[in-house]
């Protein structure tokens, strides 16, 4: 095959690998690395190669899964693992798809207040907006305007070199690990793998896989544009983590939420960094919030057998209308009770994802190495190895990850 | 030979199975299924003791219902089984799969199967596709029924007959009747095409496979066209042919059109010559010019054609033709020269001449003229169809306003497989 034509085949390809990455970086993903750049200036920098490696080895084996069986892996599990292990995975993943519903509208949210834009007005426009948008059945096109806005990450690229890092010290440190036996650092590092996989992506890239019929001789093109994706998805968490880490950390600055690392940003680097942060955020969240709510109620729906589609009535579809509408009217509503607990809905639901990522992971390899469903695409020896060894840490971090949330801060690490 | 009512096989999946003196030969593992008159029957069950499958023969049951299972015959008597793709079995190969619904129109998944007594066999008379399945298989179904009657609410049965079921996958194919196939030939192109988008390329091949030729060319140009693209190249070159054939040339074209180069040349060879010739000229144009979007198919008769002789062959004609509402008047050499509509031949005097009434300023465009010009023109001027001609006025083809709305408007009408 010359050049020409392997590039034309890409292009037909293209597309789910590098949507689903865009999709990755929601407003949980921008605020984990914008507070850890902030608190730890470069020193989390390197984190970002190991999970980028973890990413793009679970994303290819999702990716081959949904070229050659041509379904979803909720489907998947279900006629493979039966009622039982399917409802209560779907159970957990609506939990903690809803928790990942509302840090979106919380981003949401906090992008409008430091926009001037009051949020008691903002998030039921954004909320009733949404759902409009599905009902009518129209949201493809808001979503491609939203993936196109995905573009303006690249700003984050920019203020990245406008910041002036030591770009000799930034590359040292992002190449050579170093550990800090501080609770706050394991947390954050951890929390860097959990928001950058999560279990509802690697739903969603297997069905969009599936949905653009991609065949399997046209794999190899899949997997370079699930490799592309993962590598933007990390390169826009490096720099924003290095935006932060340049601007905010010399002058000690802390923060906990990426609007304030937007605020922070305006007096140190300048108008342009605040507005590519604030309006980055939004975007984010928007676009989290149209799809997370809308994946998870597809997923339900194609795994119990219940009817789906945006073009369907509360009567077709009831099941998969209510799913979504409860997921989007409650988000909103938690978001706009004065005092809501958010910071623990969040920490519920990063600890709930964190659980399920391994069940999803380990039930996703040995669906990859089932001969029966995958022939001859099953896992090769070599990657077998490497597949199980990530997942086996990604079990270890994520276990750490909850039992630092249930024990205090402090009070593990010491 | 045991006789029983109806059950549900969750109901006694795990189930102990006794031997004539009580004893525990096993638990019920699975099921196996064979063809059966009318309804597919259960023909064996496999049981499970320390992790080894037995075969217990039907037959050999004496008693058969959700509380308790025995046979005839002791442990020493069963036979080894080893599991095999060739056997059918209903938790492995029935349970949680999707199945089409044909009197519904939708595609289902399996949450539980119903068994009837029917002369001295286990038959398989339905699939349970709602909540209820769904609890059962949990172990809730009485917890879920109280708490239902909490709220004074039952929880209906959703149970969808064995006749009504068209299989997705080849394996359960070998069980299906005849009569869902039949009843699937009767829904409207729309809705197969809504089934075909629902479930994977594969299966949806399967699926357009089993359906006779006319059918599956009406519910593929429904579709959109990169998945009519994937279920054609998923065919052999035969079978698409047949099915290419049912289509109006022009569709058949955009469908090829889609496809890698070898896949499509390798089904035109099989396509009939006369239609093959047809599809290949179309698909020498432009896809979004007057020139791909026109058929070649529509009416035309020379000048001195009389009304009476026009209605005529009018009668044998429009059967094959989609767009009836123009009669074009073409000269000896194929030149346009007139348009008639059908109203007005039907309402001249039956000796006048085609001539006589024709109009012979009429709109036409040439095939490398743009969608958009096309559309323009024919909005403007309220038509129905737009003839194409070549630079010297021969008569190539039309475009029919059916055509030209899938391209203006949004494709709401098509049905592409839409998971987020």
């Amino acid at each position: 095959m010359n050049l020409w034509r392997k590039i034309v085949l890409f292009v037909s390809v293209m597309g789910p690998g590098i949507i689903t990455a865009n999709i990755d970086n929601d407003a949980s993903g921008i605020t984990t690395y914008s507070v850890a750049g902030a608190r730890f200036g470069y020193a989390l920098l390197w984190t970002l190669i190991p999970t980028t490696i973890a990413l793009v080895v679970i994303q290819e084996m999702v990716a081959r899964m949904g070229t050659v069986t041509g379904k979803g892996l909720s489907d998947l599990i279900r006629e493979n693992y039966g009622v039982k292990s399917t409802f209560y995975m779907m159970t957990v993943l609506f939990i903690a798809n809803f928790g990942t519903t509302v840090a979106n509208f919380a981003g949401w949210a906090a992008s409008m207040e430091i926009l001037g834009l009051s949020k008691y007005l903002m998030v039921p426009l954004g909320a009733l907006v949404i759902w409009i948008l599905v009902i009518k059945g129209s949201y493809r096109a808001v979503e491609r305007i939203l993936l196109f806005a995905c573009l303006l990450y690249f700003g984050y690229v920019f203020s990245g070199f406008m910041s002036k890092p030591e770009w000799k010290e930034v590359f040292h440190r992002t190449f050579i690990p170093e550990m800090h036996l501080n609770s706050e650092f394991i947390m954050l590092s951890i929390a860097i793998v959990g928001t950058t996989i999560t279990p509802w992506m690697q739903f969603y890239l297997q069905s969009s896989i599936a949905e653009k019929g991609i065949k399997k001789d046209q794999y190899k093109a899949s997997r370079l544009d699930v490799l592309i994706g993962c590598s933007i998805t990390d390169i826009v968490s490096f720099f924003i983590i290095v935006t932060c880490a340049t601007t905010l950390f010399p002058f000690g600055i802390r923060i906990h939420e990426a609007s304030e690392a937007a605020l922070a940003l305006k007096p140190l680097a300048g108008e342009y960094a605040f507005l590519i942060f604030a309006v980055s955020l939004a975007n984010a969240a928007l676009l989290g919030a149209i799809i997370v709510p809308l994946a998870t109620s597809y997923y339900i729906c194609e795994a119990m057998g219940w009817e789906r589609g945006v073009n369907k009535t509360f009567r077709e579809a009831p099941q998969f209308m209510w799913i979504y509408t409860v997921m989007i009217v409650f988000a909103a509503l938690v978001i706009l009770i004065p005092k809501a607990p958010l910071i623990f809905l969040m920490v519920l639901s990063s600890v709930l994802n964190g659980m399920l990522l391994p069940f999803v992971l380990i039930y996703a390899l040995s669906l990859v190495n089932n001969k029966k469903i995958m022939g001859e695409y099953v896992n090769p020896r070599m990657h077998n190895i490497i597949s199980w060894g990530t997942v086996g840490v990604l079990t270890v971090l994520t276990l750490f990850f909850i039992i630092s949330f249930l024990i205090p801060a402090g009070g593990f690490y010491g | 030979m045991p006789f029983f009512g109806e059950l549900f096989v969750s109901e006694i999946l795990k189930k102990p199975v006794l031997d004539p003196k009580g004893e525990e030969l096993g638990r019920v593992k699975d099921l196996i299924v064979v063809k059966g008159e009318p309804f597919p029957m259960v023909s064996a069950l496999i049981i499970d003791k320390k992790k080894k499958g037995f075969h217990l023969p039907w037959r050999d049951l004496n008693i058969f219902n959700k509380r308790i299972i025995s046979s005839n015959i002791y442990g020493q008597d069963l036979l080894a089984y080893e599991f095999s793709e060739e056997d059918l079995l209903i938790a492995r190969d029935i349970f949680d799969k999707q199945i089409v619904d044909a009197n519904g129109a939708k595609v289902v998944r399996v949450n539980d199967v119903k068994l009837e007594g029917f002369e001295s066999e286990a038959i398989l008379v339905a699939i349970d596709v709602g909540m209820r399945g769904i609890m059962r298989r949990l172990g809730v179904e009485r917890g879920g029924e109280d708490f239902m009657r909490i709220f004074r609410r039952d929880i209906p049965f959703n149970l969808i007959s064995w006749n009504y079921l068209q299989p997705l996958g080849p394996k359960l194919s070998t069980i299906s009747l005849t009569v869902p196939r039949q009843m699937v030939s009767e829904l409207h192109p729309a809705d197969i095409a809504d089934i075909i988008s629902q479930v994977s390329r594969r299966e949806g091949v399967t699926f357009v496979k089993g359906l006779d030729v006319e059918t599956a060319a009406d519910a593929l140009s429904e579709l959109e066209t990169d998945v009519q693209a994937a279920i054609i190249t998923r065919m052999s070159a035969e079978k698409a042919a047949d099915i290419l054939e049912e289509m109006p040339p022009d569709e058949a074209a955009d469908v090829l059109s889609d496809l890698p180069a070898e896949k499509a040349k390798e089904i035109l060879e099989n396509i009939e010559k006369d239609e093959a010739e047809d599809i290949q000229e179309l698909l020498s144009h432009e896809e979004d010019t007057a020139g791909g979007l026109m058929t070649n198919v529509y009416i035309a008769y020379p000048p001195d054609t009389t009304v009476r002789r026009a209605i005529d062959l009018f009668k044998k004609d429009a059967e094959d033709v989609d767009t009836v509402y123009y009669i074009y008047i073409v000269d000896e050499k194929e030149k346009l020269v007139g348009v008639v509509s059908l109203r007005e031949l039907l309402l001249a005097s039956l000796d006048t001449k085609l001539s006589d009434i024709m109009h012979s300023k009429l709109k036409t465009v040439t095939p490398d003229v743009d969608e958009g010009e096309v559309s323009a023109i024919i909005s403007k001027y309220n038509l129905v169809a737009l003839p194409v001609i070549d630079h010297e006025g021969f008569m190539l083809g039309i475009v029919a306003v059916d055509d030209i709305v899938d391209r203006i408007l949004p494709p709401a009408a098509k049905r592409k497989r839409r998971t987020v």
